[in-house]
């Protein structure tokens, strides 16, 4: 399969006329773009904002973020989800490089939702502090889901992938700059000279652990709870076969745009034919019931071993319960005599002290640690927030609280917070941007 | 100016070698031995105000009187930080020094720092509770190991962050936070380096040294059931309605408990979940189905235990850290105890 991304690297955005890329400098036809948002009639309130690095905005509570693309063969850019069914990570795409479409909530926030700052402490907490982002804030009469703690977010979810898909439209036509092409061949017919190489499989645990329909991760709209694991092709997970969901606290979440990014793909399929053989990605899951764990611990360690995986990189989009998914997974792959990498965050608590996973095993001993949920974060006031900053302390937020005797409420009256960095919008990333790591004090 | 106080055996306190090393705790004004150097290392920032020497031997076998000696010194004088050592790999020093750094740090409150090479018995003992830099193995190592208790010293009276174990030089502590690598190397490439060297079985550190788990043995069995007085706890979430005790729903540093005694019933409306880390649905309904007071009168009442405690207890237990589970645990405990409950059950959702 070969897929190439056309890259425009945005180095503005701004507001006009006419949605176009010229030089560096994308402009946004506002009220058309409002008037596609609004044609789905769940929207009952909507803007359009832009945030740049270095802007004194909070955003909150966000809920997705998405890169705006365009297929060059008319394909949509998520398949079996805003779009029919079709195949991915073949083909040719155009991307809007440096730039993201963020989706705020108007008002209401939950468990799953998230902070970002562009600029000051808190703009490095999240990489979206250092992208030019396209905000859309908006509200639905989604009322079933108003007041409660868990939301699915479908309509402002949705209504971001399709301004994605939107916005990148106005290259489809343009030359970029310079391209990615990520090209793989079969596993069992490939040069002498890479057989050599230690072979090796990505394993992927996307959320994937509400029972309910409509929260978890989908794979091409299928929901991922439903599922065993399988065998996919990194340039698949690349060109929008993944989309993310809305459930589990938000630093350990992979947004839509960090798997169309995905970090961890990318620098192994640089590393195919230098120093590994990349094999491909296994598609595993997290599950509720510890036999679920287990029959997809199971399955993955019998494909690596199937596909002759001498190495294995498992990387978890979660914490706390799901620990014992990535750990059992782990262990099997270990087990199956596959040497394996994990990658995940963890939880050793506010004080540092608490037990970094859920549960632990001396055979998980080659572990990147990319940060700790109950880190305690204080970020000072900012001039303009999109959103509402209440929901980080009214709805429920992961990272959030209402009242707490010592420390007071997660928002003050000037603006300023104090929250966990449970509540950074997918702050940990696991996928692979993180340069933040767990150290020992 | 700060002012630091310094610690040191009979041997570095200019008395004498292991002749002496029975002597009682003294104090004097002023430097002495390697408060000398701990002194131009501090130039402009603090001054090394007195030096404490005490015998080895003597804070081996009479640790109690020597402490509370030592701890009689201290009281009227005026310090910021202690400091204890260097000590080498002289075993007797390192725990001397860890002993006493522990004391004063509880008494009085202010940062304390030592060093010891890891050979000795003093690290693993006192390793939680201080910063310990990784000292050398002989005595010529003083001006190395002097600068680096230095360098941590500067940063705690300073007020500044203290570095990461690795950055400092000292013993971790067993306390994990997130930090901002100076390279800024991305955890993808992490991933590869660390996977390239596993597979070609070259050594690798990873980020997360497994710790050795707290294994909590299953208690004995109850032996006469039918007496037993029975407590009911639980980690989902289970509430009157408005959250009395306002509960977080997820990384709980709280908890609650609940009267179930005489009549009373778990009702739906009347109780809920504020667990967030599964759907509510069933438990809003029925809270009986989280916490089976129900099922519990009933078998009470066929005589299959003998009495239930008089409140069932609740906490959160999704992202909630170990840490603040036992903290919870031991607040729990003495009500149980209190009451003489015999056996718990406690449910996990």
């Amino acid at each position: 399969m070969r897929l190439e991304i056309g890259n425009f690297y945005v180095k503005d955005i701004i507001f006009g006329d006419r949605l176009s890329l010229n030089d560096g400098i994308l402009t946004i036809n506002k009220e058309e773009a409002l008037a596609y948002i609004r044609e789905d009639d769940r929207i009952t309130e909507a803007d359009l904002y832009i945030a740049k690095p270095g802007d004194k905005i909070r955003m909150c509570p966000v809920k997705e973020a998405i890169e705006p693309r365009v297929r060059l063969d008319g394909r949509g850019l998520f398949p079996g989800y805003t779009s029919e069914l079709a195949p991915a990570g073949d083909g040719v795409l155009h991307a809007l490089k440096n730039c993201s479409v963020l989706v705020v909530g108007r008002h209401w926030g939950g468990f799953q939702d998230g902070i970002i700052d562009m600029s000051g402490e808190g703009q490095k907490l999240t990489y979206f502090g250092q992208l030019n982002n396209i905000v859309l804030v908006a509200d639905t009469n989604e009322e079933f889901e108003r007041h409660e703690q868990q939301k699915k977010n479908d309509a402002l979810r949705r209504a971001g992938h399709k301004l994605a898909e939107f916005i990148g439209a106005c290259v489809k036509d343009l030359t970029p700059e310079d391209k990615d092409v990520y090209e793989t061949t079969p596993m069992i017919r490939r040069d002498a000279g890479i057989e050599k190489l230690p072979s090796v499989v990505y394993v992927m645990q996307p959320q994937s652990q509400m029972e309910a329909m409509g929260y978890n991760d989908l794979v091409y709209g299928w929901d991922t709870n439903h599922m065993l694991p399988t065998v996919m092709s990194p340039t698949e997970i690349l060109d929008g076969a993944i989309v993310s969901g809305s459930f589990m606290p938000v630093s350990s979440k992979w947004s839509t745009y960090d798997m169309q990014n995905t970090p961890n793909l990318r620098v192994l399929m640089d590393a195919h034919g230098k120093t590994i053989n990349f094999l491909g990605v296994i598609m595993s899951n997290l599950n509720v019931a510890l036999e679920q764990k287990e029959r997809a611990a199971q399955f993955v360690a019998q494909i690596a071993k199937s596909l002759g995986a001498d190495g294995a990189v498992v990387a978890e989009e979660g914490y706390g319960n799901p620990d014992a998914d990535f750990v059992g997974c782990l262990v099997a792959l270990e087990d199956a005599g596959v040497k394996t990498v994990g990658i995940t965050n963890e939880s050793t608590g506010r004080d540092g002290h608490g037990q970094p996973l859920v549960t632990l095993d001396e055979k998980c001993d080659a572990i990147v640690s990319c940060g700790n949920v109950g880190e305690l974060i204080s970020l000072p006031p900012m001039e303009t927030v999109l959103g509402e900053l209440q929901a980080l302390a009214r709805d429920g937020n992961s990272g959030g609280w209402d009242y707490d005797e010592v420390l007071g409420p997660s928002v003050r009256e000037d603006g300023s917070i104090i929250l966990e960095n449970n509540g950074m919008f997918c702050g940990d990333q696991v996928v692979g941007w993180s340069p933040k790591q767990m150290m020992e004090f | 100016m700060k002012k630091v106080i310094l610690y040191v055996n009979q041997f570095f306190g200019q008395i004498g070698g292991e002749e002496k090393a029975g002597v009682e705790p003294e104090i004097h004004e002023g430097q002495i031995g390697p408060a000398v150097q701990f002194a131009k290392e501090l130039d402009g920032i603090a001054e090394v105000t007195h030096t404490i020497i005490c015998g080895d031997n003597y804070m081996g076998s009479n640790t109690d009187a020597a402490v509370a000696a030592i701890l009689d010194m201290l009281a009227d004088k005026e310090m910021d930080l202690f400091l204890a050592g260097p000590a080498f790999q002289a075993g007797r020093y390192t725990v001397a020094c860890g002993t006493i750094c522990k004391a004063v740090k509880e008494r009085y409150g202010v940062p304390v720092v030592t060093s010891m090479n890891e050979e000795t018995p003093g690290v693993d003992m006192f390793k939680k509770d201080m910063y310990i830099l990784k000292g050398g193995n002989i005595a010529s190592k003083m001006r190395k190991d002097v600068k680096a208790m230095a360098n941590v010293a500067k940063k705690l009276l300073a007020g500044e962050p203290v570095g990461s174990a690795s950055e400092e030089g000292y013993f971790a502590r067993g306390i994990r936070h997130q930090a901002w690598r100076k390279d800024m190397k991305p955890a993808s490439e992490r991933m590869l380096d660390m996977l390239v060297r596993k597979l070609n079985g070259e050594p690798f550190v990873s980020e997360l040294p497994i710790p050795k788990i707290d294994r909590v043995p299953i208690a004995p069995a109850i032996v006469n059931l039918g007496e037993a007085r029975i407590a009911l706890l639980n980690t989902g979430g289970i509430v009157p309605v408005d959250n009395p005790d306002r509960i977080q729903s997820a990384s709980a540093t709280r908890w609650g408990r609940y009267d179930i005694s005489g009549d009373k019933e778990l009702r739906g409306g009347e109780y809920k979940t504020i667990h967030a880390g599964f759907d509510p649905a069933a438990a809003d309904a029925d809270p009986n189905v989280i916490t089976p007071v129900d099922a519990l009168k009933e078998l009470q009442k066929e005589g299959v235990f003998g009495s239930l405690h008089q409140y069932f207890y609740t906490t959160v237990g999704t992202g909630t850290t170990e840490s603040e589970a036992a903290r919870m645990a031991r607040e729990i405990i003495p009500h149980l105890e209190e009451d003489h409950v015999n056996g718990c059950i406690l449910v996990s959702t």
